[in-house]
């Protein structure tokens, strides 16, 4: 054997040593959890109810149960609204956002890290700060309402405002990250093209749809998907500012699978509804890692 | 480099967009710097209307929650953020080492799995850990949170030093190779303590996405183990609602937050996406 292959053969195994705690511990703590919880899926299981854990003669009951489960469409529909209109504005936000700090100045630079502050605050202290804005007690926005002459209603527990009030809050809190990942685009377009574009007549607005634009949609859409995925974990927001009410109106799917396991006690049903929405979220974040494949052999 | 919209004409930021990023940046940050002037402010002042905007800090709030368990809550907060951190750095930086030299096939497969554990929703861990823990007696437990944690927290390391790891030229560690190093001395030695920077800045995002959970602590804790964001939300379901010690806490959870970011923004971006989801 040469010398390489031994090299070679001591670089394998050191691999294989290197990994395999790595691996064991997280299919320990992810994958056998993730096994459970489609076992678990498959029963009628209740905590109070012995013997439900492992009753499996009827598996596909509680997947047969979710079309028809009001809640359940209800809350996928709730998702689908939050994650819709908080994506858009974070997105568009964002952009201008990223475009309004996009120049050299140190004085710039240095502002910009304040920018990032609400996305990197726990997301329960969001959650709170939100609550002291919306409980008009207290609230600086319902004084300045006030001062106006402007009838506030509650927001987070009117019918019509309670998912905008969840959406602002979320706009808020993730802003920053879209607006992160467009400057970072914004500052790989060479300079030439819009100088040349300029130079030729062209005016900002111009400059700004045919040469910017193409420039950093990848970014804006991959962003979007990024926030997609994760809007999901509006929890805190929901948990604290709404509980889900007035009604069913912000009960997103997140939240009723945690209703359903840990104050309804179905076990079982909420560990399907999880999944379901597990399967959902898999699917897009496919979506975001073959976009970002496809958008590293275009480079 | 200059942007599309200012154009080469104006390098520097001109008045007009300073004046505009500060507007920005007082609207942005107002509902934040809102909590924590309250903070400041005694119970009656929270409540007077209006509300005064100039007025003798008070630090009565936090001294109140010095008295109470929430001191212990936030050291539950640091004993499981920090010891995960340190779990998943243990298992995770050798395992990316391994991967960023890893050629053959696979590579691909074996790193998309560890993303998944990431993408998936609290929630979905949460049933299993909590069944699992109510059987073996972890529930309420530090340990159990430190588990948890290191749930989303390893494949964040995996996915993190894997780039920094490849930053290090082949050619260094050939050389050592040939000279008679082992494989392991040569990743001791010579390529970590290369990669030293971006192993403080996994650390710090590891040790914030641990700090900054609610979810995993609010179910698999109660009293012994709760940690500091719980205690906060506590004070909103006692005795009213104590508007200065839930600022006063908040503020509390949010200081080493605010601090370490500012630390490692430059690997925010990566960071977040490393984990798209879980968090």
């Amino acid at each position: 054997m040469s010398g390489k292959g031994l090299v070679d053969a001591e670089r394998r195994r050191f691999n294989a040593i290197a990994l395999a705690p790595s691996l064991i511990v997280l299919f320990m703590i992810a994958g056998l959890p993730a096994i459970y919880l489609v076992v678990t899926s498959l029963t009628p299981f209740q905590l109070v109810n012995p013997g439900s854990s492992t009753d499996f003669s009827s598996p596909l009951r509680n997947y047969r149960l979710l079309p028809d489960d009001p809640r359940f469409v209800n809350s996928l529909w709730v998702q689908a609204k939050l994650s819709f209109w908080g994506v858009l504005f974070q997105v568009l936000l964002g952009m201008l956002l990223a475009l309004l700090l996009h120049t050299q100045s140190r004085v710039v630079e240095f502002a910009r890290t304040f920018f990032l502050i609400p996305m990197v605050l726990p997301p329960i202290v969001v959650a709170i700060i939100w609550k002291l804005i919306y409980t008009p007690d207290i609230s600086p926005l319902y004084y300045v309402a006030g001062l106006l002459n402007i009838a506030m209603p509650s927001l987070t527990s009117s019918v019509d405002f309670a998912l905008t009030a969840i959406i602002i809050a979320d706009t808020w809190e993730w802003l920053p990250f879209t607006f992160l990942m467009v400057l970072a685009a914004l500052q790989t377009i060479p300079d030439e093209f819009s100088e040349a574009a300029l130079v030729d007549g062209a005016n900002r607005l111009q400059v700004f749809f045919y040469i910017t634009l193409p420039f950093i949609t990848p970014i804006l859409v991959i962003s979007g998907m990024f926030r997609l995925i994760d809007s999901v974990k509006a929890f805190p927001l929901v948990f604290l500012l709404t509980g889900g009410g007035p009604g069913s109106v912000t009960e997103v799917t997140n939240y009723y699978a945690y209703l359903l396991a840990f104050d309804f006690n179905e076990i079982g049903y909420s560990s399907a509804v999880t999944i379901v929405m597990l399967l959902l979220v898999v699917a897009v974040s496919l979506g975001v890692v073959w976009m970002g494949r496809r958008r590293e052999a275009m480079a | 480099m200059s942007d599309g919209i200012s154009g080469p004409i104006r390098r520097s930021a001109s008045v007009r967009r300073l004046v505009a990023i500060g507007v920005t940046l007082i609207v942005l940050l107002s509902p934040f710097l809102w909590l924590l002037q309250m903070s400041f402010k005694s119970n009656d002042l929270i409540l007077q209307f209006p509300p005064p905007l100039i007025f003798t800090p008070t630090l009565q709030n936090y001294a109140s929650l010095w008295q109470g368990a929430f001191p212990v809550s936030f050291v539950n907060s640091l004993m499981s953020a920090s010891f995960s951190t340190a779990l998943a750095l243990v298992l995770g930086v050798p395992a990316a080492y391994a991967l960023s030299r890893w050629a053959g096939r696979g590579k691909h497969a074996v790193s998309f799995a560890i993303l998944v554990t990431r993408m998936a929703p609290p929630i979905a861990f949460t049933i299993p850990f909590f069944l699992f823990y109510r059987w073996i007696g972890l529930l309420d437990t530090v340990t159990g949170l430190v588990l948890v944690y290191t749930s989303f927290n390893l494949p964040l390391v995996i996915w993190m030093m894997q780039p920094f790891f490849e930053t290090v030229p082949p050619s260094l560690e050939e050389a050592a190779l040939v000279d008679g190093a082992s494989t392991r001395v040569v990743f001791l030695q010579i390529v970590l303590p290369m990669v030293t920077p971006g192993i403080a800045a996994t650390a710090i995002l590891c040790f914030l996405y641990a700090w900054n959970d609610f979810f995993f602590a609010l179910i698999l804790t109660r009293t012994n183990a709760r940690t500091a964001p719980v205690a906060v939300v506590n004070f909103m379901n006692y005795e009213g609602w104590e508007w200065g010690k839930i600022a006063a806490g908040g503020s509390l959870v949010m200081a080493p937050v605010l601090i370490f970011s500012l630390a490692v923004r430059r690997y925010l971006v990566s960071g977040l996406t490393a984990g798209a989801v879980k968090g």
